[in-house]
């Protein structure tokens, strides 16, 4: 009976599908405008961009813009510079998380809580509050104006997150796995490096990509602690070269892709893991 | 075994919690300690103040505007990003065709650096050739040049657009990593006890999203906080200071006047702003741990 009357009566229309992915569209759209208007102008000329054609389809692609930032020395140095200082923060804060995480989660002591919550406590202060004293300390140690200090305070800020996304993850890892391994005479560093962290690559991955990113694209620690254009990061260094291009406003759309581009590449890679990351880490922490 | 333990732990703590006391505990008391003193951040001797930084804030009719300033950037930057997150959490959730493009379209923004994100905004509110007129002129039909970043009403809410547009990727994807822990039978109930849409939402997925809830503001409470790079692209805190927020005014008196002693005495104010925050906060946080587990 009821097969009946549902073959019969036609399936009404639902329209909920569409309207939601006209919404989408259209927020996907206004969402993506102002990075193609970096990308409109990187390939026009400035003077079509002071003539107000900026956000129109460019009849002919102008590369011009890319030339002149890729023949300009400046820019090369900031590059170098900004990938000595991330990649090494980089690995050693991701290392320095792993430890602690690693303690934290498998082998607690009394107060361990307590300065888990310490630790963590890092995350949460504008880095303002340690500005004066850290420039003091590099200072009277004739380090700054050198990439030294940048390194060590990314590794040093890089801690809390890493040690609680580290810890979280940890913690999901079966005990029994780690009690099996010492019954077999393995100590806990050959737990850690053969049995616990091959299963933790996707977390590492995740951390890698957000500390990667986070320091990348850093702008107020460099700022602070170089003076010279010799040892500018990227960010400082887009700020600077502002200057020398004030009005060449396609040189600085391309120059600010070709600043995004390792971040963006890197996100793109590694997207799978981010999303499955991020609920790991923060929806149960 | 025991006494295995215990050397691990030592062994395996000892170098992060160095490096962490050394460049971020001890630096974080010492900034106590320099606003009690006139450091100019040059000489190497300095002469200790008392409470003079301290009474200085009480008469800084500049630390007041910060204060303000702080206080809407902060609300904002709390509320957009978490509304405009979840919504569009509860739209991808409904798996139309292309959620996977859309995502990725939403989050791209987290990607950029505050310096990049800053530039991109500076051309949208351009007065003569910007996106914002060139669309205002099209609809109205005529000249239309306010200079949004120039002007001091519009400053900080022009900056607090572009934060958020940079922000809702992230409360975006936490939110839609939430809602897969929504039991579907649980909503299956709902559409069978005919409640509508926005019943739905309001009554039993809102409040299941609380944990995800929890963590956005957290995460956006700690990013507003650190907002500076992108007020000091955008507007530098200007015009007229209508932009100055306490990390802006810090940075000018510690980096650009050199007066690091006061500069101190402003951190520890912002320090303890932040501890009040997130000492309320995890209260919420534990009411929330004691109902959900």
């Amino acid at each position: 009976m009821a097969d009946l009357s549902s073959g019969a009566i036609p399936r009404r229309f639902n329209p909920w599908p569409v309207t939601i992915f006209t919404v989408l569209f259209i927020l996907a759209v206004l969402f993506l405008t102002p990075t193609i208007g970096v990308l409109l102008s990187s390939v026009k000329t400035t003077r079509a961009i002071a003539l107000g054609d900026l956000w129109s389809w460019p009849d002919r692609l102008y590369l011009g813009n890319y030339a002149e930032v890729f023949s300009n020395p400046a820019v090369h140095r900031y590059f170098l510079n900004t990938l000595i200082v991330t990649l090494p923060a980089t690995l050693a804060s991701t290392a320095l998380g792993v430890l602690a995480g690693y303690t934290f989660a498998k082998l607690p002591f009394r107060g361990s809580n307590l300065l888990f919550l310490v630790v963590i406590a890092g995350m949460f202060f504008p880095p303002q509050v340690i500005l004066v004293p850290l420039f003091r300390l590099f200072n009277s140690m004739g380090l700054i104006d050198t990439l030294w200090p940048i390194f060590l305070v990314h590794t040093a800020l890089g801690i809390p997150i890493c040690t609680l996304l580290m810890r979280n993850f940890f913690a999901t890892v079966p005990n029994a796995l780690r009690e099996a391994a010492i019954l077999e005479g393995a100590n806990e560093w050959q737990v850690l490096t053969r049995v616990v962290l091959p299963l933790s690559l996707p977390a590492l991955a995740v951390l890698a990509t957000l500390q990667f990113t986070w320091i990348w694209n850093d702008f107020l620690w460099p700022l602070i602690f170089t003076q010279s254009d010799e040892k500018r990061t990227i960010m400082v260094g887009i700020v600077n070269l502002r200057g020398q291009y004030t009005v060449a406003w396609g040189v600085q759309g391309a120059l600010s892709l070709i600043a995004s581009l390792p971040t963006l590449l890197i996100f793109l890679y590694f997207q799978r893991f981010f999303i499955k990351g991020m609920t790991m880490g923060a929806v149960k922490g | 075994m025991e006494r295995e333990n215990r050397f691990w732990r030592v062994a395996l703590l000892a170098l992060p919690l160095f490096v962490f006391l050394a460049l971020v505990i001890w630096p974080l008391l010492s900034s106590f300690y320099y606003s009690f003193t006139n450091w100019n951040g040059f000489n190497s001797d300095y002469d200790y103040v008392g409470f003079e930084n301290f009474k200085r804030i009480w008469t800084d009719r500049l630390f007041f505007n910060a204060i303000v300033n702080t206080s809407i950037w902060m609300a904002a930057a709390i509320l957009l990003p978490t509304i405009l997150g979840l919504s569009l959490a509860l739209l991808l959730d409904a798996k139309v065709r292309g959620s996977k493009i859309f995502k990725t379209i939403f989050y791209l923004p987290i990607c950029l650096s505050a310096i990049v994100v800053g530039q991109i905004w500076v051309w949208i509110y351009q007065p003569d050739w910007g996106l914002l007129n060139t669309v205002i002129e099209q609809i109205t039909g005529s000249r239309f040049n306010y200079a949004w970043l120039a002007r001091p009403d519009s400053a900080l809410y022009a900056v607090i657009v572009a934060w958020s547009w940079q922000q809702t990727g992230l409360s975006m994807v936490i939110y839609l990593a939430g809602l897969t822990s929504v039991p579907s039978d649980l909503l299956e109930v709902c559409d069978i006890e005919g409640a509508t849409p926005w019943q739905k939402i309001r009554q039993v997925i809102i409040p299941l999203l609380t944990p995800s809830t929890v963590v956005v503001v957290a995460l956006s409470v700690i990013n507003s906080l650190k907002g500076f790079d992108i007020l000091f692209i955008m507007t530098g805190g200007g015009p007229f200071n209508s932009s100055d927020t306490l990390a802006m005014h810090m940075y000018n008196e510690s980096f650009r006047k050199y007066f690091m002693g006061y500069g101190s005495a402003i951190s520890v104010v912002l320090f303890l702003i932040a501890l009040t925050i997130i000492g309320l906060y995890f209260r919420q946080l534990k009411k929330v741990d004691d109902i959900y587990g």
